[in-house]
């Protein structure tokens, strides 16, 4: 159990998809503008990744190493994300009008997100199984809804600051990103490797 | 070889797989909806204004269907468009207006004609602004572009301090009325083969106090007012165009010529 708390701690803080890997940041910068959207982002994030990491390990499993097709990953793990997320949709479309009102446009947006394919791909090549793997995804969401929260809310304070004319927009997030990953770094102590 | 076969096969059959989970799956969680608002939407002008008070062009669209009214309709659409949704939905529309208006900032001093005796140091806006003075007028434009942000069809400019709306893009939403924090933005009819004119001050004080401020500001000279048919008329210290005696442009030049200031403009 302590392998699970560890590897959550360390998706979230010391490996962040965003900060560390630098994984997902077009929708990160394009939502991070305000506060209720980038949660919106942020929950869409988390279930998508749960999901697609659990049924990523399965089909990789019991399909690709059957037949000794590991090197398929790349192409099913992209297909398996964009039918989730298709599913994700109508699925909340369905059941839950005000939730899809709320997160409709982002769910599309998220199978563009290179973060998810990361996630797979990333326990895929750490040798998670199946419990580590979904909690990875898990996390992998948690971790990138804490900064692109952190982000949004540094934005809206920006809103009332005097940026420069040449960095309005994408260029002062981008620098703030740089900032933000530099002080992420303090948590590579937090664990020892 | 083998491996070319088994890896077409598998990502084929997965894929396969995949696709016919979401046919079945679609058609199981399939939403109905009314298929008028997707009628109505396709006939709505697009430019999600938001001036209809809903969501863009497909709230207005689910708005008017799951309601059965037309609210206060779609503004750039324009009263025919108005009609024809409202016979989809079966109701009687009610009027929106039948001349095309546009919005005009009431303030034409440029660069250099307001007078600014402050140096601003502050948020660039002009809802700030507005709060903190940075110009000797408080009635007049504070040009930080608060309009030009909030249009949805980008009809709206600054050039040199003074604010310019194209007549063309102007869809009269609203929008630029809401954002001015002067209140400076009016919807001007534009006339039938003459097009809009409009005063532009809001100055209400008296001549000396705005000649202390602006060199463009309307000082109630009155000599507008006195041309042969004038339209205009003398109120709160400033001059304004009276829409139900504007039949013949002559009158309306008239008084833009004659005027000392030059506050009355002629929209192109």
């Amino acid at each position: 159990m302590s392998s699970l708390f560890a590897i959550f701690i360390s998706a979230i803080l010391i490996n962040n998809f965003v900060l560390y890997y630098f994984l997902g940041i077009c929708p990160f910068l394009g939502v991070s503008a305000k506060a209720e959207s980038a949660f919106g982002m942020g929950v869409a994030v988390i279930f998508v990744m749960t999901i697609a990491n659990t049924v990523s390990w399965l089909i990789y499993e019991f399909i690709l190493i059957k037949f000794g097709l590991e090197f398929l990953q790349y192409l099913v793990f992209i297909l398996v994300i964009a039918a989730l997320v298709q599913i994700v949709e109508m699925f909340i479309r369905k059941f839950s009008p005000p939730l899809y009102k709320a997160l409709g446009i982002f769910l599309p947006l998220i199978t563009t997100n290179c973060a998810i394919l990361g996630a797979a791909l990333f326990m895929i090549s750490k040798k998670y199984n199946f419990l580590e793997s979904v909690f990875y995804g898990f996390a992998g969401g948690v971790g990138f809804t804490l900064v692109i929260l952190i982000m949004a809310g540094i934005r809206e304070e920006l809103e009332y600051s005097d940026v420069p004319v040449v960095f309005k927009g994408a260029a002062i997030t981008l620098v703030i990103t740089g900032i933000l990953a530099l002080i992420f770094m303090g948590f590579g102590g937090l664990m020892s490797a | 070889m083998r491996e070319i076969i088994l890896a077409c096969l598998t990502l084929g059959i997965t894929g396969f797989g995949f696709a016919l989970i979401l046919a079945f799956l679609s058609r199981k969680l399939k939403v109905e909806e009314d298929p008028r608002i997707t009628q109505i939407f396709n006939m709505l002008p697009s430019a999600n204004c938001g001036a209809c008070g809903f969501a863009g062009c497909r709230g207005f669209a689910q708005a008017v269907v799951s309601e059965g009214k037309i609210f206060s309709g779609c503004i750039p659409g324009g009263q025919e468009l108005n009609e024809k949704i409202a016979q989809i939905v079966g109701v009687k529309s009610e009027a929106v207006t039948k001349t095309k208006t546009i919005a005009v900032c009431r303030c034409g001093a440029q660069s250099g004609e307001k007078k600014e005796s402050a140096e601003y140091e502050g948020p660039l806006t002009c809802k700030a602004t507005h709060i903190i003075g940075s110009l000797d007028c408080i009635y007049g434009c504070l040009s930080y572009g608060d309009c030009v942000k909030a249009c949805p069809t980008g009809a709206i400019s600054l050039k040199n301090k003074r604010i310019y709306v194209d007549t063309k893009k102007c869809i009269a939403c609203g929008k630029c009325i809401v954002a001015c924090p002067r209140k400076l933005f009016e919807l001007v009819p534009v006339l039938e083969s003459i097009g809009a004119y409009a005063v532009c001050c809001n100055n209400t004080e008296k001549l000396t106090n705005v000649k202390k401020v602006c060199s463009r500001g309307c000082i109630t000279c009155g000599i507008c007012t006195k041309v042969n048919d004038s339209p205009y008329y003398l109120k709160n210290n400033l001059s304004r165009i009276d829409f139900t005696k504007t039949k013949e442009e002559t009158p309306l030049r008239n008084g833009k010529e004659k005027c000392p200031t030059k506050c009355i403009f002629k929209l192109e």
